[in-house]
């Protein structure tokens, strides 16, 4: 079934391309869903971690 | 132990909402899915070193977050997802032949797809991943995470009822649905 998108395949974009391109429904409302999650506001926890790390740093060990 | 270098903190702060977005489509639930990223980010750090330079960042790290995934759910005796959400999902789909297509409803499809087909359909057709690396990601050959996009859009096609997008027509696509509720 998926034989026919092996021809232009080694492109990036060409790898959505037939599928669930901008041509297919499922593939513009996957790509409407997940940017809407992309441009959601990081909160701020995100960058406080990794100061924090940061800090942590010299004495880092993993256990 | 060589630091951390101010360049892959910037990195790693410039993945972040990519890193959510597909922990939200991994555990479809927003808290998880930020206490996901927290985890990948701590072990991103810890293993920072095992990163090479000039290779995918992305996909390093997306690497890390679905392996963390995966092993919280087995953990957790793998749980079933959000079963309100599940509920909302099937009552809010409507045939989508006419007009267009609403987001909600597409969402409530998407939650209804397997772990596996849902990791391999958003790498490839949203997180912009080629087949290899999705591969790569996921652990497995690339003609499994082709067959998984494969099956994941022809579900959301008979979940959605949406016809005429490939080999699929109307026909066959209720019969498909018709047999499918149990699945």
């Amino acid at each position: 079934m998926t034989k026919n998108i092996t021809a232009g395949a080694d492109r990036r974009r060409a790898a959505s391309g037939d599928l669930l391109g901008p041509n297919s429904e499922i593939g513009r409302k996957l790509k409407q869903y997940y940017d809407e999650l992309v441009s959601d506001h990081v909160p701020d926890r995100f960058a406080q971690l990794l100061s924090q790390l940061e800090q942590a740093e010299p004495a880092q060990k993993k256990d | 132990m060589a630091a951390v270098s101010q360049g892959f903190k910037t990195d790693l702060l410039g993945s972040i909402p990519s890193l959510r977005a597909f922990a939200v489509s991994l555990t479809q639930n927003a808290d998880k899915a930020d206490d996901l990223v927290q985890e990948t980010l701590v072990k991103a750090w810890d293993k920072h070193e095992s990163f090479q330079p000039g290779t995918n960042l992305k996909a390093w790290l997306f690497t890390i977050l679905r392996n963390e995934f995966y092993s919280q759910m087995r953990k957790r005796g793998r749980e079933v997802q959000d079963s309100d959400g599940i509920m909302t999902a099937r009552l809010a789909v409507h045939p989508a032949q006419h007009g267009q297509l609403d987001l909600k409803d597409f969402r409530g499809a998407l939650e209804q797809l397997p772990e596996d087909q849902r990791e391999a359909i958003i790498l490839i057709g949203a997180s912009g991943f080629s087949y290899e690396e999705a591969a790569e990601i996921c652990g497995c050959a690339v003609g499994t995470i082709k067959s998984r996009v494969s099956r994941a859009r022809a579900r959301l096609q008979e979940i959605l009822k949406i016809s005429g997008e490939d080999e699929f027509g109307p026909d066959a696509i209720s019969a498909q649905v018709t047999g499918s509720n149990a699945a």
